[in-house]
């Protein structure tokens, strides 16, 4: 099986790269490398919208996080995605239409809120913001991959060679092509990514005879993960209403999704982007709740890789288990290298000086953020879900400086709000490692900061009057 | 009347947010009634995902920068 493996991964990587070299023709401007022209129709815009945010978190985590809490994870990721998408139609239009009016060359939401609020202070925050909760993010689709891939292939290398190795070819291609090579990456990946989730989600309800079985068999085994809160207790209203939060401020608060959301051509295209990214959700999510079910019965006390290992390659026909694998690594590389790009796109967003030379540094902090994500996936934890999550939840406390920016007709008479923005981030930070409490006033963290904030915003359109 | 059923398209998403959110679609420790052997919380939650596609649907028929 690891030759065959090898045979189509290394296709599967030739093709990438030759896309990347297709990417390389025409004028190497800022516009062009980070924002791929920013002409992009509906079809393709869905692809690469799908492929950046359904990621390793999805084809992995979704499963297990079925398996451990229950048929509640389906309000936790396809109900707050379907906010999201009606989000993208909503306040994706004022966010291109803001920058339209200012006559912006938008490269980045830090850049652009540098403009707005008429300080590199917020440019710099926004950058801290960004930075300091995508990376680990970028790190745990690193992480989940070269564990499974460790688990499938215990003699072949160790985890570490398999990080380093992702980190390699995302960091050749996306380098070589920009925005443009992991677009086209992204087709492939996306369509991937749907086709493997889907035969392995029909293997195991098949496996059972059919959906009532199925749930009949999970019933029996543990009836708890049929109804939140699940039987862990993870599903409380705190939890959906903080990650629905997180999830539905994504394509404002997470550069790569911003971008997809600037790179469109027009309106009408942002909007059928947005339709097919809504029905592409459901179609993801729904087998990895069945993937989830089958483990639930099959491998409920196994460890995450065991689970994943089992179901994904020992369960399943050697040219399936090729097929899952690719797929896989697909996932992880599109959102990894999407977001390592977008890190990239924000720090030129803040560069001053000529395009061609802010460029290349811009290129070479995208290796160097690669570098420091490869450090920390060998360094993080296993939780993906839970650690996805924290990255959402932390990038949604930016939300309310960046709609300021957006929506306020005079941003730079409330560019104070950068302070209590920081507060809030750093409060954040250390309720997530345990040196400040969880919750304040009985409120988890990741819903009251946004909350507190939001109203400092909202009081701040009426109190500093617009001259 | 475009823009008045955008404005309702907005506000269906709202109160369909807040609904779900409630023992509506979440009720603790409960999986009956099933529909073709899912759970409640499940066939409900698959169903919100549905309407809200719909409304999304909709809301890009009707949104006031349509043509912008």
């Amino acid at each position: 099986m690891l030759q065959k493996l090898l045979i189509a991964g290394t296709i599967y990587v030739l093709i990438i790269i030759g896309l990347a070299m297709y990417s390389r023709k025409g004028e190497r401007t800022s516009k062009n490398y980070l924002m791929a022209g920013s002409s992009i129709g509906s079809l393709i815009g869905m692809f690469t919208f799908a492929a950046s945010l359904f990621s390793t978190f999805t084809l992995m985590g979704m499963p297990d996080f079925f398996r451990v809490h229950g048929v509640g994870a389906w309000i936790f990721l396809a109900f707050s995605d379907a906010l999201m998408v009606f989000g993208v139609i909503w306040f994706g239009y004022y966010l291109r239409k803001s920058v339209k009016e200012n006559n912006h060359e938008y490269l980045g939401m830090a850049g652009y809120m540098e403009k707005r609020f008429e300080s590199k202070w917020v440019g710099y925050l926004m950058f801290f913001g960004v930075f300091i909760f995508l990376v680990p993010y970028v790190a745990i689709q690193i992480r989940g991959v070269s564990i499974f891939l460790n688990q499938a292939f215990p003699e072949a290398l160790p985890l570490w060679a398999w990080a380093v190795g992702l980190v390699f070819v995302m960091l050749v291609y996306s380098e070589l092509g920009g925005l443009k090579a992991i677009i086209y990456s992204d087709i492939l990946q996306g369509a991937l990514l749907l086709v493997v989730v889907w035969i392995i989600g029909v293997f195991c309800l098949r496996s059972f005879g059919g959906m009532e079985e199925m749930f009949n068999q999970v019933e029996a085994k543990n009836s708890a993960l049929l109804s939140a809160p699940g039987p862990k207790g993870l599903f409380s209203l705190q939890f959906f209403i903080g990650s629905a939060m997180g999830i539905m401020l994504l394509p404002f608060t997470q550069p790569h999704i911003s971008t997809r959301i600037m790179i469109m051509k027009d309106n009408k295209s942002l909007y059928r982007m947005a339709l097919g990214l809504g029905f592409f959700a459901i179609l993801v999510i729904l087998p990895t709740a069945f993937i989830g079910m089958y483990g639930a019965v099959n491998y409920a006390d196994l460890s995450p890789a065991e689970f994943l290992g089992k179901t994904l390659i020992t369960d399943q026909p050697e040219m399936i288990a090729v097929l899952v694998t690719i797929g896989l690594i697909a996932a992880a590389i599109s959102t990894s290298d999407s977001l390592l790009f977008a890190l990239g796109g924000e720090m030129r967003s803040l560069l001053k000086g000529e395009d061609a030379e802010m460029l290349k540094w811009a290129r070479v902090a995208i290796v160097v953020f690669g570098l420091v994500s490869l450090v920390f996936a060998l360094l993080s934890n296993d939780q993906l879900v839970l650690l996805a999550r924290t990255s959402f939840a932390g990038t949604s406390i930016l939300a309310p400086l960046i709609f300021t920016g957006i929506l306020s007709k005079n941003p730079a008479a409330r560019k104070w709000l950068a302070i209590p923005t920081l507060l809030g981030l750093l409060i954040f930070i250390g309720s997530s490692l345990n040196v400040l409490p969880k919750s304040f006033v009985g409120v988890r963290a990741e819903i009251i900061i946004p909350i507190v904030l939001g109203v400092l915003a909202l009081g701040a359109n009426y109190v500093v009057k617009d001259k | 009347m475009k823009n008045k059923i955008w404005k309702i398209c907005c506000a269906l998403v709202i109160i369909i947010g807040v609904l779900t959110l409630t023992p509506l679609v979440i009720p603790e420790g409960v999986h009956q009634p099933e529909l073709m052997g899912m759970p409640y919380t499940l066939w409900m939650g698959i169903v919100v995902s549905l309407l809200l596609w719909v409304i999304t649907y909709v809301g890009i028929l009707v949104h006031p920068g349509k043509n912008d």
